[in-house]
This record gives C-alpha cells, sequence and structure tokens, in this order.
C-alpha cells in the first residue's frame, strides 16, 4: 500500500504498527513506540502516554468516522511531535483536511492512486481557521 | 451585507474546482457510490425521487438582488423555472442532473454564492432573525456575528465529519424569530446585568424523531470568545456523539446521555485549552466585519400617517396587506415588507423565475438592492420607505406575491413530501392545496389571528410539525397516507413540543379537522386570546372531543 508522507510519496519507511493502543498499555511486556489507535480509545490516557510513542496510527474503520481528526487535533495541541499516520478507509478527497488537524503521513485505501493523491494537497489553498498546520485563521494574515 | 474579498473568491473557486473533479472520478467509476454520496452532499446535492436536488446556501438568509437574478437564471438554464426556499432560509432545486452540478456552481461562484456544507454530517448554514438589523424589538445586530461564524465553519478540516448534521441559529431580539431553542446550538445575543453584550449558549435543541427544547449551557459567553467556545462543543460532540445509529447521532442525544451539567463541565475542560488563543476574536476583526452592516443610507423622511391613512382609504387591500405583511422598522420612516410565498397556486415556499427576477427588480428599486429568506418560507424587503409602499404592494400584486396572509393560518410551512423526497410517508402537498381551497376566506383567517400550521411528510420533522401551533405529520398506516396532529407547539420565546392530539386522520378529512380545531377555539377563547393560549389553557379535552367524539359517532 502507498503511503504519503510529509508531502512526498514515501518508499522505505516503518510498517504501520499492529499492536493496539489499549494492549501496549496494559502489557509491560511490549516494547514499541508505535501503536495503532482509533476513536474507540481512551484519548486522554493516550495523550497522557504520547511522549513515549513515535508513531501513532489513528485508523478509520470508515472513511465517515470523523474521531480521527480531533484526536491528531489534540495529540498536535500537547506538543506531540511524532509520527501520525491516518490507516484503514483513507482517500485522496480528506487527506487536505487530514493534514491540517495534524497528520502527516497516510496510508492510502488499496484503490487509491498516491500521485493523484498529492496533487490534491493544497487544492484549496486559503483556510478561514486556525488548525494544526500552524496557519492561522483568515483574519490573521 | 458582506462582500468577499479575494481571499473568500479563491476559495470559493477552488472548492467548485474540486468538487469539478470529484465529479468527474465519480462518473468514471473512480469512488465508490457511498463515499461519493458523502462529497456530494457537502456540497448540497442530494438524490432524490425523481431527480437529484441541490441546496444553495444562502448564508444566514441574506442575499442581494443579483444573486436572486442569478438563482433564477439557474432555475432556467438547468431546472425547471423555479426553486423553492427551506425553512433554514436556503434555496432548493429540484431537478438539475448530477452532471450539471459543477457548472452550476461555477455560475453561484460568480455572484458569490456555494452550496457549501448545505447538508451532511457537517456545520450547516447558520440562520437567523429576518429582521436582523431593521427590527424595532433589535438588541443587537446578529448578521455580523453569523458571518464570522460562517467563515469559521466553511470548509473546517476537523468538523467534516461529525456524528450528524449540525446546526446553529442566531438570534438578537426580545422575540426570537430564528426558532434558536430548537438547534443543535441556539446563540441569543443580549446585555447582562453590567450592560456588556454576550451571548446566552442554548445545545441540544432540534427537531427529528426525538424532538428537544435545547438547554442553557452557558448563561453569558464574552462575544470575543464566540469561536473558541464554539470550537469546544464541536470537539466535545465530534469525539463523544454516537456514530453507531444515526438515529441517536445528533447532539441532543448525548447532552441528554449525559446530562446537561456534565456536558458543560466537558465543554469547558475542552475550552481551557482554546480560550484567549487564535481564536479569540480581535476586536479590530470584530469592527471590520461589522463594517459591512452598517445601516444603508435611509432617506429622511417622516411617516406621514396622513398620507397613508389616504392610500389605504383608496385601497382596502392594500390596507390589509400593511397591516398584515408589514412590521415596524427602527428607522423612522421605513417599514419591514414580508413578501408572502404562500398563494393559492404555488407550494408553500415555492418562487418562479419570473417571481425571483420581479423581486429582485422591486428590491433594486425599494429596498437598497438586498433581500432576506425567512424560516417560514418567506422574502423579506426590509428597507422599504414607507411612501413607496403603495407602488410596492402594485407590483407585488402583479407577481402574485402581495397575498396578506402573514402570521395567519395559510402562512403554513410545509415540507416537500411524497411529491419529490424519497424518505417522505405521506404527500403535504396536497394539503397545502386543500386548506388554501378550504381556508380561502381572508377575513376568517384574520378572525382568527396568529395561528403557526406546519407539516411535515415524515418524522424527519422538515416542516418543523413538533413546533407549529398546529403540527401535522404524514405517516404511513397499511398502506394508506394518514395524518397526526400535534397542538400547542411553539418554536419562539415560549418555545415548546406539540402533543399528539389522537388517532391519525385520513388524507380527505385533514381539512375537515384543521375546521373543528379552529372551531373549537372560536367558541372557547377569551377576548384576543391566541389560538396557542387558548390551547395552552383550556388543554385538549374540548379539542378530542369535537375531533374523535363526532368521528367516533359518525363511524358507529
Ligand atoms: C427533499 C429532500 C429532503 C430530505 C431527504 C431531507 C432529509 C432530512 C432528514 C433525514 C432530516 C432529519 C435529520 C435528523 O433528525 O438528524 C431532516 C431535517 C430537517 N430538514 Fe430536511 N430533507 C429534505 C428537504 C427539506 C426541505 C425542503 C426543508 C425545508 C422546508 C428541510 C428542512 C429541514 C429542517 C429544518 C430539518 C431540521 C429538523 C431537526 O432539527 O432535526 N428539509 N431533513
Ligand atoms: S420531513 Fe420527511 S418527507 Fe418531509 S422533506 Fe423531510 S424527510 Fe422528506
Amino acid at each position: 500500500m502507498a503511503l504519503i508522507k510529509d508531502q512526498q510519496l514515501s518508499l522505505s519507511h516503518a510498517a504501520t504498527p499492529h499492536i493496539r493502543f489499549a494492549d501496549w498499555l496494559d502489557d509491560d511486556l511490549v516494547i514499541s513506540d508505535a501503536v495503532l489507535t482509533n476513536g474507540a480509545d481512551d484519548l486522554a490516557c493516550l495523550l497522557a502516554n504520547a511522549n513515549k510513542l513515535s508513531i501513532i496510527a489513528i485508523e478509520f474503520e470508515t472513511f465517515a468516522d470523523g474521531r480521527g481528526f480531533s484526536m491528531a487535533r489534540m495529540l498536535r495541541r500537547d506538543g506531540y511531535q511524532g509520527e501520525i499516520r491516518a490507516v484503514g478507509d483513507v482517500a485522496m478527497d480528506r487527506i487536505e483536511f487530514m493534514t491540517r488537524v495534524g497528520f502527516n503521513a497516510f496510508e492510502l485505501r488499496e484503490d487509491q492512486d498516491a500521485l493523484q493523491a498529492l496533487a490534491k494537497l493544497g487544492e484549496v489553498s486559503v483556510h478561514f481557521q486556525p488548525s494544526a498546520d500552524g496557519k492561522g485563521p483568515a483574519y490573521m494574515r | 451585507m458582506y462582500a468577499y474579498n479575494q481571499f473568500d473568491q479563491t476559495l470559493v473557486d477552488q472548492r467548485v474546482d474540486q468538487y469539478r473533479d470529484q465529479t468527474r472520478r465519480y462518473l468514471a467509476g473512480e469512488i465508490p457510490e457511498d463515499e461519493f454520496r458523502v462529497l456530494r452532499l457537502m456540497n448540497g446535492l442530494y438524490i432524490q425521487r425523481l431527480a437529484p436536488m441541490l441546496r444553495v446556501a444562502i448564508p444566514y438568509g441574506l442575499m442581494k438582488s443579483d444573486q436572486l437574478r442569478t438563482l433564477a437564471q439557474i432555475s432556467r438554464t438547468y431546472d425547471k423555472g423555479y426553486g423553492h426556499f427551506t425553512t433554514r432560509q436556503n434555496m432548493q432545486f429540484n431537478w438539475p442532473t448530477l452532471e450539471s452540478v459543477p457548472d452550476i456552481l461555477a455560475d453561484l461562484a460568480k455572484v458569490q454564492m456555494h452550496a457549501i456544507q448545505t447538508s451532511g454530517a457537517c456545520i450547516r448554514n447558520t440562520t437567523t432573525d429576518p429582521f436582523a438589523g431593521v427590527s424595532a424589538d433589535e438588541i443587537e445586530d446578529t448578521r455580523p456575528w453569523c458571518e464570522m461564524i460562517r467563515q469559521w465553519s466553511t470548509l473546517h478540516p476537523e468538523f467534516a465529519y461529525l456524528p450528524r448534521k449540525f446546526k446553529i441559529a442566531v438570534s438578537g431580539s426580545s422575540s426570537d424569530r430564528a426558532a434558536s431553542q430548537v438547534h443543535d446550538i441556539g446563540l441569543h445575543l443580549y446585555h447582562n446585568e453590567q450592560g456588556e453584550m454576550g451571548f446566552e449558549v442554548l445545545v441540544g435543541g432540534g427537531l427529528g424523531r426525538t424532538p428537544v427544547i435545547g438547554k442553557t449551557v452557558r448563561k453569558f459567553l464574552e462575544p470575543q470568545e464566540l469561536l473558541s467556545y464554539l470550537d469546544a462543543v464541536l470537539r466535545v460532540y465530534n469525539l463523544n456523539g454516537r456514530r453507531d445509529n444515526k438515529y441517536k447521532a445528533r447532539i441532543k442525544i448525548l447532552v441528554n446521555a449525559v446530562g446537561i451539567d456534565a456536558f458543560a463541565e466537558m465543554v469547558e475542560a475542552e475550552w481551557q485549552f482554546t480560550k484567549g488563543k487564535d481564536l479569540r476574536l480581535p476586536t479590530a476583526e470584530i469592527e471590520r466585519v461589522k463594517g459591512f452592516f452598517k445601516p444603508p443610507n435611509y432617506l429622511s423622511v417622516e411617516n406621514s400617517q396622513s398620507s397613508l391613512k389616504a392610500e389605504m382609504a383608496a385601497h382596502p387591500q392594500f390596507a390589509k396587506w400593511y397591516k398584515q405583511n408589514t412590521r415596524d422598522h427602527k428607522q423612522p420612516g421605513y417599514r419591514i415588507v414580508v413578501v408572502a410565498l404562500k398563494n393559492q397556486l404555488q407550494a408553500p415556499g415555492d418562487v418562479s423565475h419570473q417571481q425571483m427576477d420581479g423581486i429582485a427588480a422591486l428590491a433594486d428599486q425599494f429596498s437598497f438592492a438586498e433581500l432576506r429568506s425567512t424560516h417560514d418560507q418567506n422574502l423579506v424587503l426590509a428597507d422599504v420607505a414607507q411612501r413607496d409602499l403603495l407602488s410596492l404592494w402594485l407590483k407585488l400584486t402583479d407577481l402574485g406575491m402581495a397575498r396578506a396572509n402573514i402570521g395567519t393560518l395559510t402562512d403554513m410551512i410545509n415540507c416537500p413530501g411524497l411529491d419529490f423526497c424519497s424518505l417522505a410517508n405521506a404527500e403535504t402537498l396536497i394539503l397545502s392545496r386543500q386548506i388554501n381551497e378550504t381556508f380561502d376566506d381572508m377575513d376568517y383567517q384574520y378572525e382568527l389571528g396568529e395561528i403557526q400550521l406546519k407539516i411535515s411528510g415524515c418524522i424527519n420533522a422538515c416542516g418543523h410539525h413538533h413546533v407549529g401551533h398546529i403540527g401535522i405529520l404524514g405517516v404511513e398506516k397499511g398502506g394508506k397516507q394518514v395524518y397526526q396532529f400535534t397542538l400547542g407547539g411553539s418554536a419562539s420565546n415560549d418555545a415548546s413540543l406539540g402533543k399528539t392530539l389522537g388517532r391519525s386522520i385520513d388524507q380527505d378529512q385533514v381539512v375537515v379537522v384543521i375546521g373543528q380545531i379552529l372551531d373549537v377555539y372560536v367558541q372557547q377563547r377569551k377576548t384576543d386570546e391566541t389560538f396557542l393560549q387558548t390551547v395552552r389553557r383550556i388543554g385538549f379535552a374540548p379539542f378530542k372531543e369535537r375531533v374523535y367524539g363526532t368521528h367516533q359517532r359518525s363511524a358507529a
């Protein structure tokens, strides 16, 4: 599956973590700094542990589950600097918004063309509201 | 009104291109059906029984005459020559083709319009009082605040995939004409005891299958923090709203599940992160936006009572129209005019392309080239000089838009029902036709006074039946279309949900039952008592007795 990372097609990168955040938390023996999480996990707990992680993969079971957007936003707001990877039902029509809220890596759904997806970034180049991308609201320009 | 700058224009233009590409990929089979569905909904495009339906945003109901002319042009070019104003102040076209929508959006963009977020599980068009900025009872103009909310919510990256749709309404006068208590968020602008202006924030109101009146989540919100507070509410909702069942996904269900106090605490906790930061509105920005809503150049004319009286004496119909369809204005010498989209021939809220062009010309001539749509599916010319009223009335009469029925029984709200809507259980437009035929005596309607009749074709309640003084809901029973009556609802300051009168009524009996309900009112009312007051005072028993008593006897 194609991965877009930091606005480029990534050719070598860590595999998407398969350890679920809840298991990572429960099991002291797991030594990993990469987890898979989704909207059902305890977000306060994820935020509290984020500094121990270098990859947080947020899973979209269906594209309509928008919780991941707020999760990424809050991770960045808390100062998390590692990778936030969108996985699951991830398609080109959402990666622009995902980038804005703080995702920096996208494991695209099978049917997606990575180059076409890259061209979608910045399709709407102006923004009315501040977000994790550091761009201020319209009135701060 | 607000005018786009280069920034707004770029956003809307780029959005059109984006949607054009999405449509192209969908038609080429590159976007799965269920995914395109969500993408098109975010651009206002539904697929309905007979054709797609496109909903165009009219931010807080305000438009320029040129914009209305473009809507007329679109209805001619891409549709069947008419449009429909909805209860959320938007316009719907019932017959565009899916392929033509990108072109329609491009035409709209040329006059600073779009269809962004008029549908889908996102923040919808913010609605407000159609008399904002002009009504005599206004506390504070809501329009600048609506505009700031519009900007903040437009293409919001975090809140585009909410559990369900999200609707905000803003009211700023002593009487609530925005149905703010039945919105996901209702905002009331007012002055507190210290004389400071701020918002009371209501949350969790809504209609649909679980009607709820909104609850106060914050008594006083400093206006500079409006967006940061909305941001906190939306984030709490986005993370915690139910996603397992779309009928339980609105914010009202969350608020009721955790309780308003716990919900308020969740919002406060989240707000601590955003308050006072980049979402805090700078005074300069507030002033900039307010600058777009300055009063027009009113002439300093006096209300000349004598000439008005003479005109009324010469034209009794004009006198009735004046009384029924115009309202007090802040500015001496001016009136607010409500243009009725409730005549006998068209469905409530429908407007033909000729009427759109006609009314646009009247706005140019008489009301500073602006007009507004209302949540009860009428139009408003907000700034008409009193001395022009007679000429305006004559021209409206020619357009079939001078029916003097605002606030009366036939000024009803009506969803499209089975004629257009794929979710409908029953026809609704046939009811408005029957009602217009049966109750065509305007003097009888004046005699009845203010009555809000609201009709929905199914439990989704697009016609707001729960908050009608008389509400009618279409249901299907054993393959038959029948109608359930509710009484005692209101969407105003005294908001309340109507209660069901009794078992459903056959289609051909609906007007009979309405007549019976009105009879009870006329018999029982005290001097100056409105229909709603009478229902609240005497309760349901007399109405039940009248409606079902006779039915049972005749059926037996
Ligand atoms: C014909 C196509 C339409 C469809 C498929 C449709 C669908 C729906 C659905 C499913 C809901 C319920 C949402 C919920 O409870 O979460 C709803 C609510 C609503 N609709 Fe429509 N609608 C249509 C047309 C209209 C029209 C023409 C109007 C205006 C006259 C309208 C105004 C509203 C309003 C104000 C609500 C809000 C009620 C609430 O707060 O729950 N809709 N619509
Ligand atoms: S109330 Fe029902 S029938 Fe009427 S427009 Fe809404 S969804 Fe359709």
